[in-house]
């Protein structure tokens, strides 16, 4: 095991693999920008070192910077949580180059599943099904033209390079094809430097549901089951759960075979999340995730499994210490994200000082954050400020759990809102306590 | 210091001297000039911005690029490391430093190279000054935005 592992990342997440650095006895080093030097994740490291300044460009995302931190710390490996340099096959390649463990699949490997048209192409010979649209990427007007004609609408333009729910578009009808076609491209280079797109006939109404696996260098891949992650906003998730709710029969089990032949297929190693859109019984593959993933908690309450533990052990070449007989899910978890974001102003980010932060707590509750009073929610970053889980011994225990906890939180500052009230809203909602909802709950109920 | 003198000017100037040395003990530096009076009891010290460098600790942190390696509060001007890496004080091994407390610098002058990712970065001073302290030693890590020089830009600026 290593001695020493960097943690390429900052917030929660940072704090989160120091935990299980120290649970683990391994000296943890934190990469931090100037302005986030007291931050939650620095203070509780063994080390921190300062790589630049609040621009992530010239700190968290500046590959240099972060391997010269790891040089100069002693690092063997470098964990790079989720968001910035964690699918970056580059950074993984330069790592390797130093001498450094990349936490994370092989370079190679990232590239080709990063690569979101090469993957659905990758998956779909592996045999799982897709949803139909285009087999390579669309390059001119009239490729989109002939794509949609064979698809039908409504279509999603989707940036080759995308993820994290940014880079795609639906189109509802052929008047707005073009139009879309081209914004999509033009805001896939401003945001990935590629401006590759593809396009997939739009699921309205779909189900987003995701595997856990985990595969070592040995040949042994398990899954840890699903998440259902189907309340978004703009593609982006807000409350996730495990087990998901109200699968027909067999679903759950399908879903979890697809990802493990899936990662046969593409060679895997380490923690991987694959998605798929599920309306009925129905069920296709969009995408996969090469990280840790920000829902991971809910499969940890209810699997037992710390996920980053067997991603440093993974990453170091041990084997996995159990076979999927051996995976058991007891009960159900439940995990709301509280943004620091204004629901009533279309959820624009709402970065400021915290004059006062108050986590809930008791009975089976787990409160991811890097928030404290005196903090701030800064703009030049993810605006997630706390990931709420419980747990219960089904989902309606999980539930009530998750109301009495959201009631608890307090966040405080001038200009700060958050996700938290939408979210209580959301956990009153008729369908998605049945476990009815799918990803249009949030549209819905803001139209209605 | 003020209070009724109850044992004659002697205890009083050792009063004063105890006070001094207390002073003296907690300064950053030593003052520019000292006043101890004993009738009508008074103690004065005056700081400079020109001053010599801080004393070295004699226990060194083994690698400190940490935020916890903290320069000693000042008032001068401080040259900030541009990039994380390691410090280098002369151009090779073996060879005389850029620059030495007392010397001279203009702006733009290289004072230290910064090795990162085995490229040599020359590190100027971003103003002109006189060097009063050398803050990092030879061959150490630094952190972003470290502080590798104080300068004394009085009338040098």
């Amino acid at each position: 095991m290593f001695d020493t592992v960097l943690i390429a990342n900052r917030g929660e997440i940072a704090l989160r693999v120091v935990r299980t650095c120290r649970d683990m006895g391994i000296t943890s080093v934190v990469v931090h920008s100037g302005v986030d030097a007291d931050s939650a994740a620095a203070q509780a490291a063994d080390r921190r070192i300062n790589i630049g300044p609040a621009d992530p460009r010239r700190s968290y995302l500046y590959a240099p910077a972060v391997i010269e931190a790891a040089r100069l710390t002693g690092a063997q490996a470098v964990h790079p949580g989720y968001g910035f340099l964690s699918e970056d096959p580059d950074f993984a390649t330069i790592c390797a180059e130093n001498g450094l463990v990349f936490v994370g699949p092989a370079a190679e490997v990232m590239a080709r599943l990063g690569d979101k048209s090469t993957a659905r192409r990758m998956m779909a010979d592996a045999g799982l099904p897709v949803v139909p649209g285009s087999r390579e990427p669309v390059g001119t007007a009239d490729e989109a033209a002939e794509v949609a004609r064979r698809i039908g609408y409504p279509l999603i333009v989707k940036a080759v390079a995308g993820g994290g729910g940014r880079g795609m578009a639906v189109v509802r009808d052929a008047g707005a094809l073009l139009p879309t076609f081209r914004a999509t491209r033009a805001s896939a280079q401003a945001a990935f430097g590629d401006n590759r797109v593809y396009m997939e006939q739009y699921l309205y109404g779909a189900r987003h549901i995701e595997i856990q696996v985990l595969a070592d260098g040995h040949g042994n891949v398990v899954h840890l089951g699903e998440r259902d992650c189907s309340v978004q906003r703009r593609h982006q998730k807000l409350v996730e759960e495990s087990p998901a709710p109200e699968l027909p029969p067999g679903l759950a089990d399908r879903l979890a075979g697809y990802a493990v032949a899936g990662c046969r297929a593409a060679g895997y190693r380490g923690a991987g999340t694959f998605e798929f859109l599920v309306r009925g019984a129905e069920a296709a593959f969009i995408e996969v995730n090469s990280r840790i993933q920000v829902e991971h908690p809910v499969t940890e309450m209810v699997t037992g499994i710390d996920i980053v533990r067997e991603q440093l052990r993974i990453a170091a070449g041990e084997p996995l210490g159990f076979d999927q007989d051996r995976v058991e899910r007891r009960g159900a978890s439940v995990e709301c994200r509280i943004n620091a974001e204004d629901p009533a102003r279309d959820f624009a980010p709402c970065p400021g000082t915290l004059t006062g932060f108050r986590a809930p707590g008791g009975p089976f509750v787990r409160v991811d954050t890097h928030a404290f009073p005196g903090a701030q929610a800064r703009p030049e970053y993810d605006s997630l400020l706390a990931k709420v889980v419980t747990w219960g011994q089904d989902r309606d225990q999980a539930l009530a759990r998750m109301r009495r906890a959201l009631g608890e939180l307090r966040v405080e500052g001038p200009g700060v809102h958050t996700t938290a009230g939408l979210l209580a809203d959301v956990l009153d909602d008729p369908d998605f306590c049945a476990g009815r909802h799918d990803t249009t709950l949030l549209d819905r109920r803001a139209a209605s | 210091m003020t209070g009724a003198d109850q044992q004659g000017p002697a205890a009083t100037l050792a009063a004063l001297h105890a006070a001094l040395d207390r002073v003296l003990h907690d300064a950053p530096r030593p003052p520019t000039h000292v006043v101890v009076r004993s009738g009508g009891e008074s103690i004065e010290l005056t700081w400079s911005a020109a001053v010599a460098p801080p004393p070295v600790p004699e226990a060194a942190p083994p690698a400190p690029v940490e935020a916890e390696r903290q320069p000693a509060a000042s008032d001068g001007h401080l040259v900030r490391a541009p990039l994380v890496g390691t410090f280098y004080a002369a151009p090779e091994p073996g060879a005389p430093p850029f620059v030495a407390v007392g010397d001279l610098v203009e702006a733009g002058q290289q004072v230290a190279i910064i090795e990162a990712m085995k490229l040599m970065n020359p590190i100027e001073a971003d103003r002109a000054g006189r060097v009063t302290a050398v803050l990092i030693k030879n061959g150490e890590g630094v952190g972003y935005d470290e502080p590798l020089f104080e300068l004394d830009c009085d009338g040098q600026g």
